[in-house]
């Protein structure tokens, strides 16, 4: 039995969020930035004291770990403010009482070995953190090779907390709440961010937690699932060699591809005239995408079995669950490329997520022989949320993608916003 | 019956090679040194082969369990054994294939880095993949209505393909571009001496990667061209050398060397797909794809034991080229020193011991190369 870990995120949002702040949030936090600055730039020669304490004493003194936890805290409340997480403005001491707060508990002995190599070994936390709260946009640009030459080059990233921050800033100021699938990723994501600052800052030497249904959580019904049958055994020298094993499949994929291109085309029009999607076009984009689900899961080391080429049902152990086919509003239909763009930007965002964990995924495969649970299960949610937003797109159901980490329990009579009492969310 | 339609060469048949001795051509120490570097990469070749066969040997024994790796069909688990079966091979040739690129990066042959070769190796394994793939989908495709006879249609589509190939082989080649207008025009002299008006000459940029020189013929029909390595551009090769290696590929193209070669493929591989049909059928066949690893063995042994009559087909077309480069150029001396250079600047044993040449060997060797432009100055200019 695992215990639970030591920092855990407790979610206490009713949604609602105001226009007004919405709208001048990241303007209304300047203060909070140069604050923020400030606590940073002292948590550098903190943590230096952290790390010499922690080697000798075995354990972070109740000073330093205060002192750290409330740092922690705060940046969690900070970013969830930001990013549209939570409404009210938050506190500059890392207090709690936080709608999307943390739960930091007392501090415990560390071992030393792992202390000693703390900053090495959180490396790929952090690479994860980023993945979900990196905001970075640069470029360059040079001439050369006289006055005609040119060169360029521009790089962005940006972590999924803040993709859906983007989406979420139209959702809120139009409709006065946050969508509540957006708010519940959010939170994996800065639940996952505030441990992996605890470990590195040594607040905790427990490992921070990719598993994003850890605690168990909630989430409405959905009518596209994908079934997980992966006993996390992994054949190393198919680990190995991957990405050239999935050559073959490539090249079909971009054939299918084609052809489903092709289809869904045909579809949109079809389904504009009969108000849904023809059987045969269902099946076939059914298959397409559980192809293209089976290849991914290859790929990223999310399964282990070779997939087959036919995109058969129940083959293969991450299998999606399509619905048959059912009528679908014209409106929505006609409208599907533009509705269905948020989706593809929070599934982009996810896929990075998938691709870090298998990158990772495929030195612990090739050294254990096994995936990490948390690294496929992150990895299978990525997955997921594919399937929904392509079955979404390809007029497979009309049921917009739901981005939160659950699935499964029945959907709220009332809805969210005009419920009394907030919703509980423990991620 | 086809093979002997193939056989004969426009050399004469009758044509006496006059003794030459290497002693007299080249210094003591370059013929120790090319000896030197050949041994080395000959028994490198003898233990990385045996090694190979030592693999897939294992892999045919053992190697059908890794099918539970795969949720694919018939076909697919197929492709998934035979990309195994070349992945092990890979690995346990890969210390082979790096002492062969350290020992010519020592002797100033390769110039390319290790990353550099590593990424290439890395890249020609994805495409020895694909080739496998195809290889076991077509093969096992077969197998599904034919049975035990599935070689009788693969030959003909593997010829086809093979033929493709050939065809948009010069349109593969990278880093290709026009040559400098006064080596276009011997070019082009050369290309209508030979009839060839229509065949291009282009140059390629290999110099980052190696310092040897080559070029060679490629193309069928419309896509036929001559690509000559910026190596030969280089000294110690002038102009009258350059025009020989011109004439040389050109020869290949004239004597229709690339669908002489199509054709031995066709007739070669016909009953090599019987043979791998023959034994894979004590393994249920082709069309389980627990017959595939024992084919893959097969299929590798056959085409080592086939190696040397390989080599034989293409030393006599090379023989071919030079005689007609030497009756377009008109010009032995230069052929001659051309041949000598190649020692030099790529390191070739002149005389190899003859079992080496019989199974390493493409090329005549050096020495039967000037000894050729020998006898033929001795035959037009007696």
């Amino acid at each position: 039995m695992i215990s639970p870990h030591p920092v855990r995120l407790a979610v206490e949002d009713d949604l609602k969020r105001s226009r007004l702040t919405v709208f001048f949030r990241l303007l209304l936090a300047i203060p909070h930035y140069v604050w923020a600055l400030l606590w940073s730039i002292l948590m550098f020669f903190v943590t230096i004291v952290n790390w010499v304490v922690t080697l000798i004493a075995g354990r972070l003194p109740g000073g330093l770990h205060n002192l750290t936890a409330a740092y922690v805290r705060y940046l969690t409340q900070l970013f969830a403010y930001l990013s549209l997480a939570a409404n009210p403005y938050p506190m500059f001491t890392g207090t709690d009482r936080y709608p999307i707060d943390l739960e930091i508990e007392s501090p415990a002995p560390q071992r030393r070995l792992i202390t000693l190599f703390r900053f090495p070994l959180a490396i790929p936390a952090l690479v994860f953190e980023a993945v979900f709260l990196a905001s970075y946009a640069g470029g360059s640009y040079s001439s050369g090779e006289g006055e005609h030459g040119y060169a360029g080059a521009t790089t962005s990233s940006i972590g999924i907390v803040w993709t859906l921050a983007f989406f979420a800033w139209f959702a809120c100021l139009a409709l006065g709440r946050m969508p509540m699938g957006f708010r519940n990723l959010q939170a994996y994501g800065l639940r996952f961010g505030a441990q992996a600052w605890a470990y590195f800052l040594l607040l905790t030497d427990r490992y921070p937690n990719l598993d994003p249904a850890d605690p168990p959580s909630t989430g409405p019904l959905h009518p596209v699932g994908l079934a997980v049958a992966d006993d996390l055994r992994r054949s190393r020298l198919t680990v190995f060699f991957r990405l050239l094993l999935t050559l073959p499949h490539l090249i079909w994929l971009l054939l299918w591809g084609i052809a489903a291109s092709l289809a869904s085309i045909l579809g949109w029009f079809a389904a504009l005239v009969l108000g849904r999607l023809p059987t045969p076009l269902h099946r076939f984009l059914s298959a397409y995408l559980r192809y293209t689900t089976h290849v991914g899961a290859f790929v990223l080391l999310t399964a282990n079995p070779f997939p087959g080429f036919t995109g058969t049902p129940g083959r293969y152990p991450l299998d999606p669950e399509l619905p048959e086919p059912e009528r679908q509003n014209r409106l929505v239909t006609l409208f599907r490329l533009f509705l269905a763009i948020p989706a593809f930007a929070v599934s982009s965002s996810l896929f990075t997520l998938a691709l870090v964990a298998g990158f990772f995924g495929w030195f612990v495969a090739l050294a254990l022989g096994r995936m990490p649970r948390s690294f496929r299960e992150a990895q299978a949610y990525a997955l997921r949320y594919y399937v929904q937003t392509s079955a979404y797109f390809w007029l497979l159901t009309s049921r917009y993608p739901y981005s939160g980490p659950s699935l499964g329990q029945p959907e709220p009579e009332t809805e969210p916003e005009l419920a009394p009492a907030p919703a509980e969310l423990a991620v | 019956m086809a093979a002997y339609l193939l056989w004969p060469t426009d050399v004469p048949d009758d044509l006496k090679l006059p003794s030459v001795d290497e002693n007299h051509l080249f210094d003591a120490a370059l013929l120790d040194e090319t000896e030197d570097f050949e041994r080395f990469l000959r028994w490198n070749d003898i233990a990385s082969n045996l090694v190979l066969l030592a693999v897939l040997a294992l892999f045919a024994w053992r190697g059908w369990r890794f099918a539970r790796e795969s949720a694919a069909g018939r076909i697919g688990t197929g492709m998934l054994l035979g990309m195994i079966g070349l992945a092990l091979v890979w690995i346990a040739q890969l210390p082979f294939a790096m002492a062969d690129i350290w020992w010519q990066k020592r002797h100033d042959i390769v110039t390319a880095g290790y990353l550099e070769w590593a990424l290439e190796n890395w890249l020609v394994l994805g495409a020895e993949f694909l080739f496998i793939c195809l290889w076991l989908l077509i093969t096992m495709a077969l197998a599904a209505p034919l049975r035990d006879r599935w070689w009788l249609a693969a030959a003909p589509v593997f010829a086809a393909l093979a033929l493709l190939l050939a065809f948009l082989t010069p349109y593969l080649v990278p880093d290709q571009h026009d040559p400098d207008p006064s080596l276009a025009a011997d070019g082009k002299r050369i290309a209508h001496q030979t009839g060839l008006d229509d065949v291009e000459l282009k140059v390629q940029e290999i110099g980052d990667l190696t310092e040897a020189p080559n070029a060679f013929a490629a193309g069928l029909g419309p896509s036929r061209r001559v690509v000559l390595w910026d190596t030969l551009l280089e000294p110690p090769f002038d102009r009258d050398e350059v025009r020989v290696v011109i004439a040389h590929e050109y020869g290949h193209h004239e004597s229709q060397h690339i669908w002489k070669g199509l054709a031995w493929y066709a007739l070669i591989s016909l009953p090599l797909l019987f043979v791998v049909a023959r034994v894979a059928r004590r393994w249920g066949g082709l069309y389980q794809p627990r017959a595939v690893p024992v084919a893959l063995l097969t299929l590798v042994a056959a085409s080592l034991l086939l190696q040397p009559f390989d080599n034989l087909i293409t030393r006599r077309m090379e023989m071919e080229a030079d005689w007609v480069a030497l009756e377009t150029t008109k010009d032995p001396g230069a052929a001659r020193e051309l041949f000598e250079e190649f020692a030099d600047t790529a390191l070739q044993d002149p005389d190899p011991p003859e079992w080496a040449h019989l199974w390493f060997d493409t090329h005549p060797s050096i020495v039967d190369r000037i000894a050729e432009a020998t006898a033929w100055e001795n035959l037009r200019h007696p």
